[in-house]
């Protein structure tokens, strides 16, 4: 099947690339030509929007910046023409990167508002600067001047060559660790924060990745028409069609853009010659994205694999059923002594609207400790560990970790200083193999780095190793999101190792798995803790905290009101009265 | 001096009409978490609804709201529960998507029932003005706002006074809860969307009065909308006023100090401008994304 998919790819690939020189038909020629233009816009636009989860109005804004960029300067200096299309790339590079900066604080509905007035603000420009842009009249460019007889090569090959260069830039995004993190944003952005990727410098790379060699297509194509004016170059249907080319064909796969591009392309030439008139238009590709988001969310190419993965798979079980691989390890050496505190919270507040979840909260966690950190439900618990992690920013307050004051930094920073989380509610990168998951993390940010292969090298043998560790090996090559809750709860705690953090924090790891893993979850921190980790868990089975921690930290009402070994936890009055309150204690009394 | 009465005076007449096209966004949006980018082409297609019945009776056109709310609240009903209600749970940016297509039909069959030609609603009253000393209050703004006070004033009675209002404003800040305490949420959602709706067909109506209008006019108010409300905060009531009220003014300031054709560029700068200095709007909260719903 794989091989009939590669033959396919060729032969399309080679028809491509022979097509004028055996057909002299210009009408199809210009079909192709148009093709090339969203299949360049759509394999950029997968690049922010497929792997990186932003989702794009504004796609056809790079195209527009590249044809006013060449019009612009090609009427006023007297040179080759060509010249112009790698600046018109430069200039969409450097306004992706502008745009990337007002995104690094934006997400989901704000960021598709910002695409598209990003689009309509050109558009306005365009229009309202006359001396400029030449305003609603446009711009002429001169004529071509080669032969007649290679009709439209040059613009055909030199669209081919693009098309090429993106697929190749794509291909390599998806295979280094840079597009895995832009996947680990697209799946849970706050998450990967917390496993060390640097969020704001793949955006911005990834925005400048989407648009350069848009900008340059968008300069062949004004050169091409001849002309360019704000209706036709900023027309937000330009943008529909190159988002529609991406979803039609598939998000996130490497050729399903340039599928979908031919796709559109024709659909839009078959409407031209017979439905007439722009309202036709409008309802075609209007109902067909609508029709493509309900019906066909992920595209064809991804539906496609998973029919055939289906078929292939029937019959046969599956691995996620099989039982955990759990050996006897040997039991673990003596716990190391407990050093100075590794971490101290000092006065932490935190404010939602008038509730105070966490109300001047200090203490401290001794290396080397495993120290736990209870309390009744609501009592803050989740939203101090939050606050150490960097996933929120406190109100007031200090943290401190190994001597360094962390409260200002941010997630990814305080993980390569070596603080590891879990979330109460597992958070994996659903759609990533557990393989991909574990490999994930970075413990330190280089440019060079990005350009690393995705799962590689001692990376994926440590990887290989932590799992082995966790007892799920067996289930590397599982999409994430196949794996039951308490498999999930062992992945991510594999996940974060991959950290080689020295405090490791863990949301409830007992919490909803069954008692012979709960077991297996003790004895594995125990083991850690040998090995010189230190851990602050959060966790409502006592019995197993009361087994594990010491010292034992209790949190009531936002503040820390008690702290002491687990003989003496259980015996504070003020542990009884914020876990059971005021009332029982008296009816206690009274009989 | 007068001047700047004048301009603050135009601003917020027509921030009022304003504030209630934007409440229609913003109460979608925190009910569902659904922007509905097909908002614009609603209040469009309202306006040509409005059109016609006055071409084809002799009703003043504001009377039509009579008419025109209530069938798009039957419009808005009928598409949540054929289209929208369908990616309830996907991605945000699926809804976004989804509703933009929406946009784009309803502007193709507007279109195609009324043409692509500029239309305008111009009552007997539209040329005159109400003068108070040196200042000119021109009549269709007055009876616009007044028209939109009433309605957006109903709206907001019915969202704090009644247990229709409390079961929406529950389902919005949690929807678990509502539904554990006997909110039908997914009926309410529906309720919510056909609610929005017809706030953009009450809007739509006194936006013919005001303006001409076009199928292709759509992306211009969806994108004068969105940012109202990111300016007052995504899902906040009174931030769509209020940033309905700042943008009624900024425009009408940028008309009379700067020129008519930059007003059009206000709405994106806002957009811009907020994202970059405040993202979470005026009055809006941020999100507690942490909490993760299982």
């Amino acid at each position: 099947m794989r091989h009939a998919g590669r033959i396919a790819v060729a032969l399309a690939a080679a028809l491509l690339l022979l097509y004028p020189v055996v057909s002299d038909d210009l009408y199809y020629q210009n079909m192709i030509i148009l093709s090339l233009v969203f299949a360049i816009g759509a394999v950029g636009l997968n690049v922010i929007s497929g792997y990186g989860g932003y989702i794009s109005l504004g796609q056809g804004a790079f195209v527009g910046l590249g044809a006013y960029t060449l019009a612009i300067l090609s009427t006023r200096i007297d040179v080759s023409v060509w010249i112009w299309v790698p600046v018109a790339g430069l200039v969409a590079g450097v306004f992706a990167a502008l745009l990337g900066v007002i995104a690094l604080r934006t997400r989901g509905p704000s960021f598709v508002i910002m695409t598209i007035a990003f689009l309509f603000l050109l558009q306005i420009v365009a229009t309202n600067w006359p001396s400029l842009t030449g305003g609603t009249a446009g711009i002429t460019l001169p004529l071509p001047q080669w032969s007649i007889d290679i009709q439209n090569w040059p613009f055909y090959y030199s669209l081919v060559a693009l098309l090429a260069l993106s697929l190749l830039m794509s291909r390599r995004i998806r295979r280094t660790k840079f597009g895995m993190g832009l996947i680990a944003m697209r799946e849970d952005e706050d998450k990967a924060a917390t496993v060390g990727i640097d969020t704001p410098v793949y955006k911005l790379l990834a925005f400048v990745a989407s648009a350069v060699f848009v900008g340059m297509a968008g300069a062949i194509y004004g050169y091409y028409l001849s002309f360019v004016d704000p209706i036709g170059m900023f027309n937000i249907l330009l943008s529909v069609q190159i988002l529609l080319s991406m979803l039609l064909g598939g998000r996130g796969t490497l050729l399903g853009p340039v599928l979908g591009a031919f796709l559109i392309e024709a659909l839009n030439e078959w409407s031209n010659n017979n439905l007439g008139g722009g309202n036709a238009r409008l309802l075609l590709f209007g109902g067909l994205m609508a029709l493509v988001i309900l019906f066909l969310p992920r595209g064809i190419i991804p539906t496609a694999r998973d029919l055939l993965e289906a078929r292939r798979k029937r019959g046969k079980a599956g691995l996620v059923g099989a039982r955990l691989e759990l050996r006897e390890r040997p039991a673990p050496a003596e716990r190391p002594p407990v050093g100075p505190p590794l971490l101290e919270v000092r006065d932490l507040e935190k404010r939602f609207g008038g509730l105070r979840a966490v109300d001047g909260c200090s203490f401290e966690v001794p290396e080397g400790s495993i120290t736990a950190l209870i309390g009744p439900n609501g009592s803050g618990k989740t939203t101090v560990f939050n606050l150490i992690g960097g996933t929120m920013r406190p109100d007031a307050g200090e943290v401190w970790f190994d001597g360094e004051r962390i409260d200002g930094l941010r997630s990814w920073r305080r993980a390569y200083r070596g603080i590891g989380r879990t979330f109460q509610i597992t958070r994996l990168f659903r759609e990533m193999t557990v393989l991909e998951n574990v490999v994930a993390p970075l413990r330190e940010f280089r440019f060079g780095q990005l350009n690393a292969g995705a799962v590689s090298g001692p990376e994926a043998e440590r990887a290989e190793e932590l799992l082995d560790f966790v007892g799920m090996r067996a289930f590397r090559d599982q999409k994430a999101a196949a794996l039951s809750y308490g498999q999930q709860k062992l992945v991510e705690l594999a996940q974060i190792l991959m950290l080689d953090p020295r405090l490791i924090m863990l949301d409830e790891p007992a919490g909803g798995i069954n008692p012979t893993l709960i077991e297996r979850m003790g004895d594995m921190i125990r083991e850690l803790n040998a090995q010189g980790k230190t851990f602050l868990i959060v966790e409502h089975n006592m019995p197993f905290v009361l087994g594990l921690c010491d010292p034992v930290l209790v949190l009531a009402s936002g503040t820390c009101i008690c702290k002491g070994t687990p003989a003496h936890i259980q015996k504070d009055p003020r542990v009884l009265d914020a876990y059971l309150g005021a009332d029982f204690v008296l009816e206690e009394v009274g009989v | 001096m007068t001047q700047l009465i004048q301009t603050l005076i135009l601003g917020v007449l027509v921030g009022g009409v304003y504030a209630l096209l934007a409440s229609g966004l913003t109460l979608i949006f925190g009910v569902m978490r659904v922007i509905n980018i097909a908002h614009g082409a609603f209040l469009i297609l309202a306006a040509f609804l409005t059109y016609s019945i006055w071409t084809a009776s002799d009703l003043d056109p504001l009377v039509t709201i009579l008419f025109t709310t209530p069938a798009m609240f039957a419009f808005g009903w009928i598409l949540y529960l054929a289209t929208v209600r369908r990616i309830r749970g996907a991605h945000m940016s699926s809804s976004v998507l989804l509703t933009f297509a929406i946009a784009l039909v309803v502007e193709g069959l507007m279109g195609l029932v009324w043409g692509n030609t500029s239309h305008a609603v111009r009552p007997a009253y539209f040329n005159e003005s109400y003068s108070v000393g040196d200042l000119f209050l021109p009549k269709a703004q007055v009876y616009g706002f007044a028209v939109a006070a009433i309605v957006l004033g109903s709206l907001y009675l019915i969202l704090t006074r009644t247990w229709l209002g409390r079961a929406i404003r529950a389902s919005a800040v949690n929807p678990q809860g509502a539904a554990l305490v006997g909110v039908n949420v997914a009926g309410v959602s529906a309720l919510t969307f056909a609610v929005g709706v017809s706030a953009a067909g009450a809007g739509g109506t006194i936006v013919s009065v005001l303006y001409p209008f076009l199928p292709g006019s759509h992306y211009q108010w969806i994108a004068r909308l969105l940012s109202i409300v990111v300016l007052g905060g995504l899902g906040s009531l009174p931030g769509a006023a209020v940033g309905a009220l700042i943008l009624g003014i900024a425009e009408a300031a940028t008309v009379t100090y700067i020129s008519p054709q930059w007003a059009t560029a206000v709405p994106y700068v806002v957009i811009f401008v907020v994202l970059l200095v405040r993202p979470q709007g005026l009055m809006g909260a941020r999100l507690r994304e942490d909490v993760a719903t299982a």
